[in-house]
């Protein structure tokens, strides 16, 4: 880093500097006693320097517990959306954030500014300045000089203060706190240098006196070698979910959405903090749940203490101890440190392969061109309805501004739809790059978003964001064999490019669409089927549980009928969309006959709220399913730990 | 508190502390992890369990023959802790007698504890030095509560963990404030600070501060109902309770709403029993008010309000003195801080105790001169009542049983993101997510035997009523035991709960009704 300019300015004009920048901005201190520190307005309470740290992390000011992302609201001519991004409290001026904080706020705006920026955070952001002051004692759990995060602040500060007997070192740490020091000019006083000398040996005699230290050099190892390890069940069975932990943690990002309306025809999408330690953070429809009691509380402690930097290259536990001090039953990350050391020593496992193998840190960058933010629908309009089973339903609709077909990039793989006031559910793209005037979603009446759907018909409203995730990779399978495999509605997301397939067969050689159901009527793309079988070098086989007599239909499961098919395997490539179980059975018989696992395609759907990697609820691993996924190859799949 | 975090040996009798009491079981982690040894009786395997040294899978509604064979364990072993018993309570032999048949096998026949179990229990209990006890509602919500409670008295006393740091038994309190409101004189056979109306001297000097009142014996929420039911009972005033959800028996419990000629509710949040009301008084929640919660430790705690009474709403206390002045009462306090000064003259063991000095730290009663430093030990050197009396306290079934009709027991409980009848909890986002809908824990081999899949609705029946929720299938409850949270009005466990009621203090046996299953 550049090197940038130091001042002094007097303890005791500490005071009349907050009251100078307050003119301007609100200055917030910190305020409270023992572990009961809170940044206060300046004036709502008395200062105190007697702190170890502010109870909760200084992220809650930009990353707030509960925010407006949009509003809406239904007249004659429609339905209005607006962002909500900019709607908090203007130009805050932090003071007294420890370092272990400014780490955090370091890492989140990494986090959230990065690939699709968070405009409510990137708001918020804009207008706070944050100004540390660094510690000269540890408190009890405190180890964020192990983690290398601490103790004197080194980043996300725009200035740091370092408390010396009567002046503060003032180190500046952006262009915005040079402003605060102009503001205030004469009270600081430019120094050299020289007293970095002095900063350096204060911060070692204070790393000296910390109680806790320890030795993370080789943890991922460890860690990889500890993934199944016993302690993990004694941690699971004392979990009970109060979610404490991930409420106080600095680099915790995970948020949960929901709807609050104030009548028919108004609300608003509110965002709130979530957190994977409990159970329906993950939970999925039919009750299946990729996480356990023990990938439960595993998977936090795997996130800070290796996913976050895996993939952001921010150590996503800045050391602060928060997670130990407020945890009811004594689950401690620093134990727990020690357990995975303990175990890797005395009872490793094989290394996990998840664990060990290096991974793509892909994130498409790609600005969502929606009129009002990231996490505003844009308004669509229902202009057909067509009942395909008893249970799914396909909706065609037109945004309700033309210039977003003409703006539409066919890339990506779903969309996150809303039912204003109801809620929005991820749905695939049943379409190829073709439809340039309309879209098309096709989906199983499964819970209360759907069952809003299913009950909608022409001239409704709906919103749309997206389209998200990566896609299937039509133009690598060119010139290749095709096998498609998917049942009941999981053949929706297979269309996308069947679609493009069909008017263009030329470009590929042997064609399978392999279609599955209980029985025929369950079936989705009915019609179609017998449309597509008319193409030359396209086959449509059925698999169906009961016999019927509108198709030519084997009774029995799909992997029975594929050694017959006459396909040279080592050129060919499937395409599955099933439960991660049936993918996994059906991939192990692709493989018996030839087949490369990196010539199988797969798509992951897990739980997802956001689309756009920043809500969490849809991590496996360090991997995001919805813009690293949902589409992976089987080879990519298997190096995800089991928890999909 | 603190004394838990201290014990040797902690025994958790029907209490599931972990879900319910999490910052009491976060001292029992604390005990454990200074090597203390945890002991649980409960008819599921609670979170507990999976850290106790002995468990003992009890038949709901058995406490009191399993703790009546861990004295008679004690006694015959000779670990009783006679100095203790000679010097500090009476009545041991008759105690000791009526104890003499109470074998483990005998108690083992009746709660399914193995004898072994319960020996293993005794001795522990009997040779560690700072044993405590722990007990909620597991044991209080059957028909031998009273009895069951001074079972565990004589077992503390004959071991004489008794008035010494990390002893005793100690129910946990089930609310922030029940302590608190039992202070207060909101049951039915108390004033506040404890004092019966029977005695001659309550009515004197209650006179003094509040003139001539009548100073009767009141009725319990279950005895009250009935003589709604009777016609005798005019009108009802409910203030913070949603007994639609929280009552044995809804569907009498509905008639009687129904019935009663007038009915307030007073309460933060429309509730389902406030469906029946004629009059709706809208309560302003702890956030918007000031006032005082005393916890289970005796512990009196400020409240402080952080902002305005949204709406119409207003703190409790108004509302009440609003309703005072209107029918000619004296109700001139100008905040809860007057009420407190009135208060240190009604109650001794108030007397003390300000808002001014528990602003920063609360103080625990008994406090009886504003110089007293308040009191954590109860009993410390002699019980209140002189010496310790050793009671006689035999089992007998009273209430519901298993039977050809109904071959299974239910209990009933909580689920650790819901708070009671889901007033408030079920309108919080993330807690109404975790727990969507109630649920039936059913054994594997009962749900195997029955041919019930995870997650599909079954009907449960029992003599009163009849609900529909979906199984969760475990093999963390006994079998033929089955497991419903009260929380969900849409499957509300009070439906199939009764009015069989301890004979002594009239608590509904919550915890004990006997039912069938129909598999939709
Ligand atoms: C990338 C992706 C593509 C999908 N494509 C399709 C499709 O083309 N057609 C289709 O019918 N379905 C699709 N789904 C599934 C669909 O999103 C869920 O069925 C829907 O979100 C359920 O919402 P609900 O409000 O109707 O149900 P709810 O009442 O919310 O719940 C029903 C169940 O679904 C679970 N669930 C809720 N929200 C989500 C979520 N966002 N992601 C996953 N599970 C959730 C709940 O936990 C619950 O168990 C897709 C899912 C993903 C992740
Ligand atoms: S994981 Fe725990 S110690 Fe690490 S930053 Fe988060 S709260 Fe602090
Ligand atoms: S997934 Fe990571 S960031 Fe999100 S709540 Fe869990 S630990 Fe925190
Ligand atoms: S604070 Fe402890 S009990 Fe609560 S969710 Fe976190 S690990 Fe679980
Ligand atoms: S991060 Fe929100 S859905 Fe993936």
């Amino acid at each position: 880093m550049e090197a940038n300019r130091l001042y002094k300015l007097n303890r005791d004009k500490l005071d009349q500097v907050l009251d100078i920048w307050n003119e301007n901005s609100s200055v917030y201190i910190p305020v409270g006693k023992g572990r009961d520190i809170q940044l206060l307005p300046l004036g709502e309470g008395e200062r105190t320097e007697d702190y170890i740290n502010l109870t909760l992390p200084v992220k809650e000011m930009v990353f707030e517990q509960k925010e407006g992302l949009f509003k809406w609201t239904r007249d004659e001519e429609g339905i209005h959306v607006e962002g909500l991004a900019h709607q908090h409290s203007k130009d805050r001026i932090l003071f007294g954030v420890r370092a272990c904080d400014t780490y955090g706020v370091a890492y989140t705006d990494r986090f959230y500014l990065g690939e699709f920026p968070d405009p409510n955070y990137k708001s918020r952001r804009t207008e706070t300045t944050i100004v540390a002051v660094n510690c000269l004692r540890a408190g009890e759990h405190c180890f964020c000089t192990s983690v290398g995060t601490g103790v004197f602040s080194t980043v996300g500060h725009d200035l740091a203060l370092t408390p010396f007997d009567s002046h503060y070192l003032v180190e500046v740490g952006t262009p915005k706190g040079q402003g605060l020091i102009d503001r205030a000019q004469t009270f600081f006083t430019e120094t050299d240098e020289g007293m970095l000398k002095e900063k350096n040996n204060l911060m070692a005699r204070v790393e000296e006196s910390f109680p806790l230290k320890m030795d993370l050099t080789n943890l991922w190892d460890d860690m990889a070698k500890t993934f199944n390890a016993d302690f993990w069940l004694d941690e699971a069975h004392a979990c009970i979910g109060c979610t404490g932990c991930t409420n106080v943690c600095p680099t915790c990002t995970c948020f949960n959405v929901v709807e609050e309306n104030t009548d028919e025809d108004h609300g608003q999408r509110v965002r709130y903090w979530d957190s994977c330690q409990i159970d329906h953070f993950t939970r999925n429809a039919e009750h299946h749940n990729p996480r356990d009691a023990v990938s439960r509380v595993r998977y936090r402690i795997y996130d800070k203490l290796k996913y976050i930097e895996e993939r952001f290259g921010y150590k996503g536990c800045s050391g602060c101890g928060r997670c130990t001090d407020v945890c009811p039953t004594y689950i401690s990350i620093i134990d727990i440190i020690g357990k995975i050391q303990e175990a890797a020593r005395e009872n490793p496992e094989p290394p996990a392969i998840h664990q060990i193998t290096k991974i793509r840190h892909e994130i498409m960058d790609r600005e969502i061109k929606s009129q009002n933010g990231l996490f505003s629908p844009d308004v669509a309009t229902i202009t057909r309805v067509k009942q395909e089973t008893p249970e799914i339903k396909r909706l065609f609709m037109k945004y309700d501004d033309p210039e977003l077909h003409k703006n539409y990039e066919h890339k990506g793989q779903f969309f996150q739809v809303t039912v204003f006031g109801e809620g929005e559910v991820p749905l695939s793209i049943p379409y190829g790059p073709e439809m340039t005037d309309e879209l098309v979603f096709d989906f199983k009446n499964v819970g209360s978003v759907t069952e809003k759907l299913f009950q909608m018909k022409e001239g409704d409203k709906v919103g749309l964001r997206g389209p998200y995730g990566r896609a299937f990779p039509y133009e690598s399978l060119k010139g290749r064999n095709l096998i498609f495999i998917g049942s009941g509605v999981a053949m929706a997301p297979l269309r996308t490019i069947i679609e493009p397939v069909m008017s263009n067969h030329a470009d590929f050689k042997q064609v399978y669409v392999m279609a599955s159901a209980l029985r025929y009527e369950k079936l989705l793309y009915k019609e179609e089927m017998l449309e597509w079988a008319k193409v030359p070098n396209l086959t449509v086989k059925y698999a169906l549980k009961y016999p019927t007599d509108k198709v030519d239909a084997y009774s029995g499961y799909v992997n029975d009928l594929l050694p017959d098919l006459d396909l040279d395997w080592t050129e060919t490539t499937a395409l599955l969309c099933a439960s991660p179980e049936r993918i996994k059975k059906l991939a192990r018989d692709l493989m018996d006959l030839g087949m490369k696992p990196t010539n199988i395609l797969v798509t992951l759907e897990t739980h997802m709220r956001c689309g756009a990697g920043k809500c969490g609820h849809c991590k496996v691993g360090s991997h995001y399913m919805c813009v690293d996924g949902p589409v992976f190859n089987y080879e990519e799949m298997m190096a995800l730990p089991n928890e999909y | 508190m603190n004394d838990l975090s201290d014990a040797e040996m902690i025994l958790v009798i029907g209490s599931n502390t972990t879900e319910q009491h999490p910052l009491a079981s976060t001292r029992i982690f604390e005990a454990l992890d200074k090597g203390a040894e945890l002991y649980v009786v409960d008819p599921r395997k609670i979170r507990l369990t999976d850290f106790a040294h002995g468990y003992a899978p009890i038949e709901p509604g058995t406490n009191l023959p399993m703790i009546n064979a861990m004295i008679h364990v004690i006694i015959e072993e000779d670990l009783i802790n006679e100095e203790f018993i000679k010097n500090r309570t009476e009545n041991y032999e008759e105690m000791k007698e009526s104890v003499k048949d109470c074998t483990p096998e005998w108690a083992q026949s009746i709660s399914k504890v193995p004898a072994d179990t319960i020996r293993q229990f005794a001795r522990k209990y009997a040779t560690t030095d700072k044993a405590m006890i722990i007990f909620t509602m597991g044991v209080t919500q059957q028909t031998t509560a009273v009895k069951s409670i001074r079972a565990l008295a004589n077992l503390a006393m004959i071991t004489g963990h008794v008035g010494r740091p990390s002893t005793g038994i100690n129910p946990l309190r089930g609310q922030n404030n029940v302590q608190g409101a039992g202070d207060m004189g909101a049951l039915p056979d108390f004033l506040p600070g404890y004092q019966r109306p029977e005695w001659p001297e309550t009515k004197e000097h209650f006179s003094k501060i509040w003139g001539d009142f009548s100073c009767l014996r009141g009725n319990n929420i279950i005895q009250m109902f009935n003589l709604i039911d009777e016609g005798i009972m005019k009108a009802a005033y409910i203030v913070g309770e949603n007994p639609v959800l929280s009552d044995p028996d809804q569907t009498h419990t509905m008639h009687c709403l129904e019935k009663v000629p007038f009915l307030v509710v007073q309460d933060i949040f429309f509730t389902e029993t406030a469906e029946y009301a004629d009059v709706v008084l809208p309560a302003a929640s702890f956030l918007e008010r000031e006032g005082t919660y005393t916890n289970t430790d005796r512990r009196v705690q400020m409240i402080h309000k952080v902002i305005e009474p949204i709406g119409d709403s207003k703190p409790d206390w108004e509302i009440i003195a609003e309703i005072m002045k209107r029918i000619g009462m004296d109700a001139n306090y100008e905040g809860p801080s007057d009420i407190m000064d009135e208060l240190n003259e009604a109650a001794e063991i108030y007397g003390g105790i300000t808002h001014d000095r528990i602003r920063e730290v609360g103080l625990q009663w008994p406090c009886l001169t504003k110089e007293h430093p308040g009191t954590p030990i109860l009993h410390v050197g002699e019980f209140k009542r002189g010496k310790g009396l050793f009671t006689v306290n035999d089992f007998e079934y009273i209430g519901d049983q298993r039977s050809e009709e109904y071959p299974f027991i239910l209990t009933t409980g909580r689920v650790t993101h819901m708070y009671h009848t889901g007033t408030m909890t079920r309108k919080v986002w993330t807690l109404a997510l975790e727990y969507p809908e109630g649920f039936v824990e059913i054994h594997t081999k009962d749900a195997e035997e029955l041919g019930i899949k995870d997650h599909q609705p079954i009907r449960i029946t029992s003599a009163r009523g009849s609900i529909v929720a979906p199984a969760l299938i475990t093999n963390r409850i006994n079998e033929k035991t089955l497991f419903v949270p009260f929380h969900f009005a849409e499957s509300p466990a009070n439906r199939l709960t009764g009015q069989n009621l301890d004979p002594i203090i009239n608590i509904p046996a919550l915890k004990v009704s006997a039912v069938r299953i129909e598999v939709e």
